[in-house]
């Protein structure tokens, strides 16, 4: 699922270094330098790839690799 | 507490497309997207919109350490092409905009008549880092000149939350500082906190 995830990101992600270095840690707008613009982005392909839908309170969370799985799970789980 | 938020339209242009499906219906408000749907330049106004709401969680970052993707919690009115407000659940933000054809840059302040320091420019640097670098020496100059300092004198650092602090002679000054680069574009603003 990560690798799934990191192929989403990646045309959005502005720091090479740390995406080589991602982690379940790693901050999509500190640590990838995501345009908070593209975070939305990043949240439509992943409802997309997933075929979920993000709610905004999902989505107001969405801003680590380890919350956007963890969405992606809980929503998968309900479908 | 001040934030500001610049978009190089050009930028805007080829990074973001604001039709694809569900793009307004998550960052916008209905009010907003009627603003937007209602313009006769939707994609000005998307940007607009946007830098406000951008600028305000600049300005609340600054006191308020919890970090949440929620744009539509800002919400935004217009008061002319240039002045506007940000309600959030707990605070009021006043917003200035300069609109051009290649930019809009949006200042966003807790009171509506506070004096600040902002401007923008373009940028040399190509790099992420190299941006960043030019942008935060054209601040420190700006604010050498109107403390009267030394611009070897200030320093800017960044907290454990990555908000800018300005310090003098290393001891941390009270001055609120808001610093955004976006594509070939760098801004900065500055003041006296309340």
């Amino acid at each position: 699922m990560i690798e799934k995830l990191k192929k989403i990101v990646k045309p959005y992600v502005q720091d090479q270094a740390a995406f080589e270095a991602l982690t379940e840690e790693t901050d999509f707008i500190k640590d990838l330098k995501i345009n908070s613009a593209n975070l939305v982005d990043v949240v439509l392909d992943v409802e997309d790839e997933f075929d979920i839908t993000i709610d905004d309170s999902s989505m107001e969370k969405m801003l680590t690799v380890k919350a956007a799985l963890e969405i992606v799970n809980e929503k998968l789980a309900q479908k | 507490m001040i934030g500001n938020d610049i978009v190089d339209l050009q930028v805007a242009k080829k990074e973001s497309n604001w039709q694809r499906r569900g793009f307004l219906e998550k960052l916008f408000t209905g009010e907003e997207q009627e603003l937007i749907t209602s313009s006769n330049d939707p994609f000005q106004m998307v940007w607009l919109l946007w830098t406000m709401k951008e600028s305000a969680w600049k300005a609340q970052q600054q006191k308020e350490k919890k970090r949440l993707y929620a744009p539509k919690k800002y919400r935004c009115s217009l008061f002319n092409k240039s002045r506007g407000q940000v309600l959030t659940d707990s605070e009021v933000y006043f917003t200035t905009s300069e609109v051009n054809a290649y930019a809009i840059h949006t200042l966003a302040t807790t009171a509506p008549d506070i004096r600040t320091n902002f401007q923008y420019f373009e940028v040399q640097g190509s790099s992420c880092d190299s941006i960043s670098t030019e942008v935060r020496s054209a601040l420190l100059m700006a604010m050498a000149s109107e403390m009267e300092v030394p611009a070897d004198s200030l320093e800017l650092r960044k907290d454990k939350d990555q908000i800018p602090q300005l310090y003098l002679n290393k001891e941390l000054l009270n001055t609120a500082v808001s610093v955004s680069h976006h594509g070939d574009l760098a801004a900065f603003c500055f003041q006296e906190k309340d």
